[in-house]
């Protein structure tokens, strides 16, 4: 057992060695060893992927029928939404490990994770605006998926303030993963918004595998680019994860070195 | 599992459980103020009281667009906005946005003149969901397969891999 | 450059802009403590 690493966050049942099987990777020793490996592969693949998925789309893919030029502001604003969503349903997750098995990596990891899906949901509508004044003729309306939209954006950035807000940081994750979780009920409706009621925004293109409404040639570059963000999202909340546990292990550190040197003097 | 956290999932479960039916009712109780326009049917069905602005939005119908100057010198429309049923004629001032054509999806904000007509104050462009490139769509055109005046393009799968000039469909 | 180009390019620049700020200061503040964890600990218990 490995109760020197845990240190500082008031006992758990994480390190109870019964509880092995289901806490594999709440160890952070071996959270950091396991995941330090990955690292740089994780940003190299960002990288490559990334930057040939942006050439692609911004430069090889063709214009739209009756979007021309514009319609490049997908590749960019597409990825941001499934971010946006898919990280949320990610938090929501975690919230539930956070709450039912008191997974110390899982508040970490979502402290960590809830900036970064903040920033995807407000670019998702950064770039919506922009795409949709030349497109629609508006920055903004008030319809059912751009609203719900905005009200991801304030989930994102309420979990973020909630989790901070707390002297006792195993206090702040957990009404951080209770208000995650109560959240999200908003997904399915972000989701489903445009097929629900009638909305100025138009619904899903790549619904099913075998037919979306887009033409390869902008499929392609789509799903290169949705990667690319994915694995850069991945790489970044990963490290800041990782930094994390290692500034929490260092002020583990330097409280037992301050123990020690009042104890010799 | 413990005993312990099984009780921790049953309660988050019921919570979830309880949540879900509060939302879904809620918002079955909000439907009608969740749609962002009504349709020509729903209008004329239910023809809002007074002069009540509201949003109406449909496909422009085929053949009824007349473009014009207004009388303060800035361009003006008149066209039909349609569901398929019913069709309301559409008057505005003012400059249309890019993609606004005959077959196109439009959200129009206004209120509707005792004679049935709409003074529109705001159009909007609706884009629908389809998305090809322009060699794509004129070859559709030409072999006749498609008018986009007449409404949505074909079944995606007999276009979305077409090959473009020149260029393999990958 | 057209109105469309400009639009295009600063939907670009915003998400390049941010994800690439997120991911050096991700970057530095795991090396920072890495480094720092690194003279507590030279032994290197945690590897």
């Amino acid at each position: 057992m490995d109760g020197r690493l845990t240190a500082g966050t008031g006992a758990t049942d994480a390190t109870r060695p019964g509880a092995r099987s289901l806490h594999r990777f709440a160890n952070p020793g071996r959270f950091l060893r396991a995941t330090g490996r990955l690292m740089p592969f994780l940003w190299a693949a960002a990288v490559l992927v990334l930057g040939f998925g942006l050439v692609w789309g911004l430069v090889l893919s063709p214009a739209d029928w009756q979007q021309g030029e514009t319609v490049r502001i997908m590749y960019v604003h597409v990825p941001m939404a499934w971010l946006a969503m898919g990280g949320y349903t990610g938090l929501a997750v975690l919230s539930v490990m956070s709450l039912i098995w008191r997974h110390p990596l899982a508040d970490l990891t979502a402290r960590e994770l809830s900036p970064v899906g903040a920033a995807a949901t407000a670019l998702c509508l950064a770039t919506g605006s922009l795409w949709g004044k030349p497109m629609w003729g508006t920055w903004w309306v008030w319809d059912a998926r751009l609203t719900s939209v905005l009200v991801l954006f304030f989930l994102w950035l309420g979990h973020a303030a909630l989790v901070r807000a707390f002297d006792d940081a195993e206090r702040g994750a957990r009404a951080g993963a209770i208000l995650a979780l109560v959240g999200i009920v908003n997904v399915p409706i972000v989701k489903f918004s445009v097929d629900w009621w009638n909305t100025l925004h138009q619904p899903a293109s790549v619904t099913r595998l075998n037919a979306p409404g887009m033409h390869v040639d902008i499929l392609y570059p789509l799903l290169v680019c949705a990667l690319g963000f994915s694995l850069l999202f991945g790489a970044v909340v990963l490290a800041r994860t990782r930094a994390a546990v290692m500034e929490r292990r260092v002020r583990a550190l330097q409280l037992a070195r301050a123990r020690r040197e009042d104890a010799v003097a | 599992m413990t005993h312990k956290k099984r009780r921790r999932l049953m309660v988050l479960l019921l919570a979830g459980l309880g949540l879900g039916t509060a939302t879904a009712l809620t918002l079955t109780a909000f439907q009608d103020n969740i749609v962002f326009f009504f349709s020509p049917s729903d209008v004329l069905a239910n023809r809002p009281a007074g002069e009540r602005a509201f949003r109406l939005g449909g496909l422009v119908e085929a053949g009824s667009v007349e473009r014009g100057t207004g009388t303060d010198g800035r361009p003006a429309a008149t066209f039909r906005v349609t569901d398929g049923a019913q069709a309301i004629t559409v008057t505005y001032t003012g400059v249309l946005p890019d993609l606004f054509r005959e077959g196109q999806g439009v959200v129009t904000l206004g209120r509707l003149l005792p004679d049935n007509t709409f003074r529109a104050s705001e159009v909007l462009a609706r884009h629908d969901e389809t998305y090809m490139p322009p060699e794509v769509a004129d070859a559709l055109r030409r072999a006749g397969h498609w008018n986009p005046a007449q409404g949505a393009a074909p079944p995606a799968e007999t276009w979305n891999t077409a090959p473009r000039d020149g260029r393999s469909g990958g | 450059m057209t109105l469309h180009w400009w639009h295009i390019t600063a939907s670009y620049a915003l998400v390049l802009g941010t994800f690439g700020a997120l991911a050096v200061g991700a970057a530095l503040r795991h090396r920072a403590a890495k480094r720092l964890l690194a003279t507590l600990d030279p032994r290197g218990e945690r590897a």
